[in-house]
């Protein structure tokens, strides 16, 4: 055996592709388990309302089209993405709209984590968060974030790979349907704690 | 089973000069990680820090846990850019994929020893990997047992003080929590499980070796937790103790994220590995039940562990950022801290034991030259077993008073785990029923797992019984019968396991005689040690306490004694295993007559394995159905 005839080229590219579809989607479950828990969490202390807690009078929150305002970018990406997956000719402007789209949302949630209004500041220059609904928004805003930098992470790379010779076209179409399983699924997360976080 | 028979061919060993792949190590990795984390340290305290009157202040607590939980997560990136883990994902991200040269040069192929220290993507590279951490840290682990029984073995011991006991406590359980939920998937699931289903390797070979250096990166942040003050907690951690504890918790809930992370990742391989690789011919009917076993734990894994690192998450967040999950003044509550980790902390009991049985029933009809019992009501009881457990979590939570009403419920869910574990003694009893064992070593481990499992599982019932469990909740009754399910059955699947499949993995046969006086220490200490745990949790002697009443002394010096021939028969083992590596009889290709596909290759396993892949006609276990 060479290393021309190593394990990877042993098996056809669909056969490869669908391979680490299923890998992703398998990952998919794992950030969903993660995902359920931040919800749980979400109704559990609601719920629960310990010492008026979850929402201190006084206390200030984000509008209830925050959330959404985040999902959107997610939602354009995915959307975005598929049009490329159906319309081969427009792929190439698909995933740079796909790429621009998730920027934008890191910044939107980004600028969201820098501003919230239920920070409580101390003399000592420490600061808290007031009541059981900030935790968790803060919780879900961050889940958001590590979406965005792992979407624009991967939707970087096919804008780079766009139409490289050495690349095998089969193989990267699937790798564009495994990525699309992940785009999916990040804009249904994004939708999630969007709905999650209009119900206060 | 029909299978083509393999070779063994030379072939040129890759030198792909120019790229930085040949460069990286563990050295590398060791020195940018510390680099990282020393830079990162250096960085955010310098921004943390202020100056007051031209006096530099102290850190207050929180200020002191950020830089904590960031250095040691610059630690683990550095590492693993150090090690080269992020090489592939970053020429993947500029469109120059590794070339096949690159690749087998990261298999590790000709470079002997070396490739043990290197990002290494041969899967039974990894699973020497494995090996070798899982007895490291049960060596660890099992001595810091040692240290706490030593305490333990007459009231009023100053062998320890309370609190470097308390540490103990929580390091020795994490630790062997750790390393039990790895000890059979990790070394058996790498080396063997690929070639028991005809693959040339894991589905993903990066991400196998992903996962085990990101495991790597925890064991410097979990030993750090004991120069940080301890995890006086115990395993469970539960808040808002947690959250209130010396900075040796930072270490732990990192421990925890990082392990989490390496468990989503083996678990997707091997999963996807099963589902996609096996050989031609063999239907889901004609798998070895290891495998099924092993994938139908590390399937329950994926969903389990991510809550447990979210519990680990919001625990940092509340000790760095004062948010206030767990803080009842602010809205936060203790409980909720509970039903995540205990969501995860259920279903992780059967990823630890599922791997360790389904072994043992690999090695059953083997030793008794008879087909399995029933391969359909064992793989139904493993998948029972998983199903069903994930909705028994708050068993764990009778009597914190959470919501009395489900008691009940929840009481008949865990009772009904004992339908499926039924099933399990169901088909090992039926492949032994009028066999004759050929009674080598891996044979006596089926025995001793009967014996252990059933008082595990009996035990086990009086646990999920409210009334019973009001009184034996937090005793030593618990540990001993955790101890019995974890250690009696688990371990001895992984002891069995490791006595079946170490001629394959090593070459040489291990020392018997050197094992049977391992056994014997082992099963009979273990015995002693955990009846005698029994009798003083019943009298009411509380776990995790560093000092006890005289009324429980006898029982805790018997458990003393026990837990001292647990040590000796293990250190034998550990012995047995090393010696042997080197100097032990040189093994058969397939020494037990084995029908698996892992005895139709030579050792040392060829890279790929099978030079052609097997064609699978009929099932693994005909015994006595001729040839």
């Amino acid at each position: 055996m060479t290393h021309t005839d190593f394990h990877i080229h042993h098996d056809a590219p669909e056969v490869v592709g669908r391979r680490e579809r299923l890998g992703v989607r398998l990952l998919i479950v794992a950030d969903g388990a993660f995902l359920f828990g931040m919800i749980f969490s979400y109704f559990y202390l609601r719920n629960l309302n310990t010492n008026n807690g979850w929402f201190p009078h006084g206390a200030h929150r984000f509008s209830a089209a925050s959330g959404w305002v985040v999902a959107l970018p997610f939602i354009v990406a995915a959307i975005s993405h598929r049009i490329g997956l159906v319309q081969r000719a427009l792929a190439r402007t698909t995933t740079v709209v796909t790429l621009l789209a998730l920027l934008v949302g890191l910044y939107l949630q980004w600028h969201q984590l820098a501003h919230m209004p239920f920070i409580i500041h101390d003399e000592g220059g420490g600061f808290s968060f007031n009541g059981g609904y900030a935790s968790s928004w803060v919780l879900l805003a961050g889940a958001n974030l590590f979406h965005y930098i792992l979407g624009g992470f991967i939707a970087l790379g096919l804008v780079l790979r766009h139409g490289r010779t050495q690349v095998d076209p089969t193989l990267e179409l699937w790798r564009g349907r495994t990525a699309g399983s992940w785009f999916t699924w990040i804009a249904v997360a994004a939708i999630a704690s969007a709905l999650v976080t209009s119900i206060v | 089973m029909t299978t083509l028979v393999t070779e063994q061919h030379a072939r040129p060993v890759p030198n792909p000069k120019k790229s930085l792949i040949t460069k990286l190590n563990m050295g590398t990795g060791v020195i940018l990680g510390a680099l990282f984390a020393a830079i990162t340290y250096y960085l955010i305290r310098h921004s943390l820090q202020t100056i007051t009157d031209g006096a530099v202040d102290p850190l207050n607590p929180n200020q002191n846990d950020q830089l904590l939980i960031a250095t040691m997560m610059a630690w683990s990136i550095g590492f693993l850019i150090g090690i080269g883990a992020f090489i592939g994902p970053f020429r993947w991200l500029i469109g120059r994929d590794l070339t096949a040269e690159e690749q087998l040069y990261l298999a590790g192929d000709g470079q002997g020893i070396k490739r043990y220290f290197k990002y290494c993507t041969d899967h039974k590279v990894v699973g020497i990997q494995y090996l070798v951490g899982v007895m490291t840290m049960l060596g660890v682990g099992g001595t810091m047992a040692m240290m706490i029984r030593t305490n333990l073995a007459s009231p009023g011991s100053k062998f320890i003080t309370p609190v470097v006991y308390n540490s103990l406590v929580g390091l020795h359980g994490i630790t062997m929590i750790v390393a039990m939920i790895i000890v059979a998937t990790g070394p058996f699931g790498n080396y063997i499980m690929p070639i028991m289903i005809g693959a040339r390797d894991m589905a993903f070979p990066r991400l196998n070796a992903l996962s085990w250096w990101v495991l790597f990166t925890a064991i410097p942040v979990l030993c750090s937790a004991w120069f940080l003050g301890g995890i006086p907690t115990g395993w469970t951690a539960y808040a808002p103790l947690s959250v209130q504890a010396g900075a040796g918790m930072d270490a732990f809930l990192m421990t925890i994220i990082i392990f989490a992370i390496s468990t989503a990742v083996a678990g997707a391989n091997i999963t996807a590995t099963v589902v996609t690789m096996r050989a031609k011919g063999m239907k889901w009917n004609r798998v070895p039940i290891f495998v099924i076993g092993s994938t139908i734990s590390v399937a329950l894994a994926i969903p389990a562990f991510p809550t447990f690192m979210l519990s680990m998450i919001m625990t940092g967040m509340d000790r760095s950022f004062n948010t206030t999950f767990f803080d009842a003044h602010m809205g936060g509550s203790g409980w909720l801290y509970a039903h995540l980790f205990w969501i995860m902390g259920h279903p992780e009991v059967y990823v630890i034991l599922l791997p360790g049985v389904a072994a043992l029933m690999e090695i059953a009809p083997v030793f008794v030259r008879k087909p399995l019992f029933s391969f359909n009501a064992a793989v139904l009881g493993f998948a029972g077993i998983a199903g069903l457990s994930v909705l028994v979590w708050a068993h764990h939570m009778y009597i914190s008073g959470w919501a009395n009403n489900l008691n009940g419920p929840f009481m008949i869910t865990t009772e009904m785990i004992s339908i499926p574990t039924g099933l399990i003694f169901l088909v090992l009893i039926g492949t032994l029923w009028r066999g004759k064992p050929w009674m080598k070593l891996p044979m006596l481990s089926v025995f001793a797992f009967i014996w252990n499992f059933l008082i595990g599982g009996i035990t086990g019932i009086y646990l999920s019984d409210v009334p019973a469990d009001n009184y034996l909740h937090g005793s030593m009754f618990v540990t001993a019968h955790f101890h019995f399910t974890l250690m009696g059955a688990a371990l001895t699947g992984a002891i069995g396991g490791l006595a079946f499949w170490y001629p394959k993995m090593t070459g040489r046969m291990l020392n018997e005689r050197a094992g049977y006086i391992s056994f014997w220490f082992v099963q009979i200490g273990f015995n002693v040690l955990f009846f005698g745990m029994f009798v003083a949790g019943a009298e009411g002697q509380p776990r995790r306490v560093a000092d006890y009443a005289h009324q429980f002394a006898t029982s805790n010096l018997i458990s003393t004694a026990g837990a001292y021939s647990v040590g000796i028969g293990m250190i034998v083992l550990l012995w047995a295993v090393i010696h042997s590596w080197r100097h032990g009889k040189i093994a058969p290709m397939n020494p037990w007559g084995s029908k698996t596909l892992e005895w139709t290759v030579p050792y040392p396993v060829p890279l790929e394995n099978f030079d052609e892949l097997p064609v699978i006609t009929s099932d693994p276990y005909g015994y006595g159905k001729g040839k």
